[in-house]
């Protein structure tokens, strides 16, 4: 039992984060689409995941958790979780997809649109509940912009004249993708409570800063515990998404009565938690910036979209929140560990 | 990162499980009558019989040197159990770990062993009438008298005190504020106790009233006048881990989940909200079992733990009431409810965490 993260996985976030700062700041969200792409796609980052005969590293999705939330704390733009985690699930066979000259949107399951779709090379498009899906080549793709609330991750609905049906199943990369994006939620959250918390320190009413009265510091507290308790489900979800697969190496993992518990219900718990922690420090944090925090100029309008965009993704709160309960009237209480 | 059991914490779960499957008692009288405390303190000896009182304890002072994550696996299985609350809770979970980590070997043999029997039950003594969430406001004092001291003031909201043997807490020996406080053990015969009953009807807690009455030096734990900082190293493992281990809600969270399995989805979903929230709480303590174990303090962090814990236990319980309607004073809801309630005051209340998580894990200005 050693739960957190190993030296090796917070250097990598580390390193992510560094060349988000500098290659990903606020004022390239107004001005590129694809900020920073190209340094990270240098660092290795969209061959992570990507199995090393096709260049990859073959890491495992927990090994990237911490890059991840940092991609969701740097808002940075662009169909970021599909390329680096679902296209390594799904289409490790693509040519050059671990160097990053490959970009991948998805339409997931009951989901409205493919995000930057018109960034992307290839579209990975479901159909229906069956779990099975198609590939489409962005110039055998239509899309058609769908209104949203996210400047930096612009939803398009696709439609098709030639596609490839894909021939592996959409669940365990539909999983992975969720809890990549709860990942990514949980750094928006961090992000956004430090901006609140920075400025509630600077900024003076009554002759002294709001951050020293209660009714500010107990709903950031709330946002700070909010935060703390989604987190290690995020963390648990990469784990069990791994030792779900039977082959995953680790045969001896402790679970109770010999078998894994329902993983999909722990994923949900995961989205759903990082969901509701980052909606919740999104309405914290324009409250504690007051009028300011509702304009298009500051900065923080970035941040409080992606939460909404990412809350939504992959399914949102009160829909992983029924299927736990659906999950859990079936009588299995087991848990992982 | 991996959330993997030993071998060895395997066998521990699985010893634990069958000991307390032949032997937890149908359910006691509650702990605050008379016959009820008895009947706790018996069940106590027996858990100490097989060595399962305080698990995390050295073996010499009757525990087995349990890990972190073991006692949390013995946690798991208590509560799961469905086995009595701890009569022995301040004592084995609070003022325990203060002797272990600032009191004499000769304190820690002449208490401990007893303590983990139930021979003694001891009785916090924090609050005072006029210094509750302000604790450095208390005024009760300890003079100085020959090879000792002589106690006076009053205490309140001292739980199990109605019936405890003996009491540990804060006495002004000097100065003003934190400074000049000393931590004090005392036996209760000479002390005046007013038991106090509670929302159940029951003295859970008590007025203590001190008249001079006498300890010699050997119930001071670590120095005059550093009482101050000894209580809040221990308050803070109260509130981060020992106090309310995980295992209490994730039992409670399975019944919740059972009792909820036919109602309407929107109560049903609530349920299952809390089922993952107590997962979480389990989930983040492995975390700092592990952080603690690498020789990390949790510090001010642990005021989290208590806002998540004690919030999530009342709402588990309040959805419970609101699914039994007036049924539930039929079932052990009823009495978990009202315990539930006391979460977010005792050990600090929650207002006062958060402001402590304001203001130092986040640096928010005072």
């Amino acid at each position: 039992m050693d739960f957190a993260f190993t030296p090796d996985q917070l250097a990598l976030a580390e390193t992510v984060r560094d060349v988000l700062t500098e290659h990903c700041p606020p004022k390239a969200l107004r001005a590129e689409r694809l900020p920073a792409w190209d340094r990270l796609a240098a660092v290795g980052f969209f061959g992570l995941l990507v199995p090393p005969e096709a260049d990859g590293l073959g890491l495992r999705l927990v090994d990237a958790l911490p890059a991840l939330e940092e991609t969701g704390r740097a808002c940075l733009p662009g169909p970021v979780v599909e390329t680096a985690v679902v296209a390594p699930y799904l289409l490790p066979w693509v040519p050059k997809l671990a160097s990053g000259a490959v970009r991948v949107s998805v339409v997931p399951p009951g989901g409205a649109g493919a995000p930057d779709a018109d960034l992307a090379d290839l579209i990975v498009v479901s159909r229906g509940s069956d779990g099975g899906a198609v590939v489409v080549g962005r110039e055998a793709a239509r899309l058609r912009p769908l209104p949203g609330p996210d400047p930096c991750r612009r939803l398009s609905e696709v439609s098709y004249t030639d596609a490839t049906p894909l021939d592996r199943p959409l669940g365990p990369a539909l999983r992975a993708a969720t809890v990549a994006t709860a990942a990514q939620l949980i750094g928006v959250a961090r992000r956004l409570l430090e901006v609140s918390v920075s400025y509630a320190r600077v900024r003076r009413q009554f002759g002294a800063p709001i951050g020293s009265f209660q009714a500010v510091k107990h709903r950031l507290a709330d946002v700070a515990v909010g935060i703390a308790f989604a987190a290690p489900l995020v963390h648990r979800a990469a784990l069990a998404v791994e030792a779900a697969v039977p082959d995953a190496g680790v045969p001896d993992r402790g679970v109770p009565d010999g078998g894994v518990p329902d993983v999909d219900r722990d994923v949900s718990a995961a989205k759903a938690a990082a969901g509701e922690a980052a909606d919740l420090a999104a309405r914290a944090a324009l409250q504690t910036h007051g009028a300011i925090g509702y304009t298009e100029e500051l900065d923080l309008r970035f941040w409080l979209a992606r939460a909404w965009s990412l809350s939504a993704a992959y399914g949102g709160a009160a829909e992983h929140r029924a299927r736990i309960r659906e999950a859990l009237a079936g009588g299995d209480l087991r848990r992982y560990p | 990162m991996d959330l993997d059991f030993t071998r060895a914490e395997r066998d521990f779960r699985a010893e634990v499980r069958d000991w307390l499957a032949g032997h937890v008692p149908d359910r006691l009288p509650s702990m605050d009558t008379p016959e009820g405390f008895e009947a706790h303190r018996a069940w106590e000896a027996l858990l100490a019989s097989a060595r399962l009182s305080a698990v995390s304890w050295p073996e010499e002072y009757g525990g087995r040197g349990a890990s972190l994550v073991e006692w949390l696996i013995f946690e798991e299985e208590y509560w799961a159990a469905g086995a009595p609350g701890r009569v022995s809770q301040n004592g084995v979970f609070l003022l325990a770990p203060t002797l272990m980590a600032f009191g004499t070997e000769e304190q820690r043999r002449a208490w401990l062993p007893g303590m983990a029997r139930a021979d003694q039950v001891w009785a916090q003594a924090w609050s005072e009438p006029e210094a509750g969430s302000d604790l450095a406001a208390l005024t009760s004092r300890a003079e100085r008298a020959d090879g000792g001291w002589r106690l006076y003031g009053q205490k309140t909201w001292s739980s199990r005190a109605a019936y405890a043997s003996h009491g540990f807490g804060l006495f002004r020996t000097s100065g003003a504020r934190h400074k000049g406080l000393t931590y004090l053990m005392f036996p209760l015969e000479d002390v005046g106790v007013r038991p106090v009953a509670q929302l159940d009807g029951l003295p859970g807690f008590a007025e203590l009233f001190f008249d001079g009455v006498y300890v010699p030096d050997a119930m001071v734990i670590g120095e005059p006048g550093d009482g101050w900082r000894i209580a809040m190293a221990a308050t803070s493992s109260e509130r981060g881990l020992t106090l309310r281990s995980p295992g209490r809600f994730l039992a409670t969270a399975d019944r919740l989940v059972a009792l909820a399995r036919d109602a309407d989805p929107a109560l049903a979903d609530r349920a299952a909200r809390c089922w993952s929230d107590a997962e979480a709480y389990r989930l983040h303590t492995f975390h700092t079992a592990r952080r603690i174990a690498a020789g990390e303090s949790i510090g001010p962090a642990s005021s989290m733990g208590k806002v998540f814990w004690s919030e999530l236990d009342l709402r588990m319980h309040g959805l419970a009431m609101e699914l039994l309607g007036e049924r539930a004073g039929t079932t052990p809801w009823l009495d978990g409810f009202l315990f539930a309630l006391a979460g977010p005051i005792y050990a600090g209340t929650n207002e006062i965490q958060r402001t402590i998580i304001a203001e130092r894990v986040l640096g928010l200005p005072r």
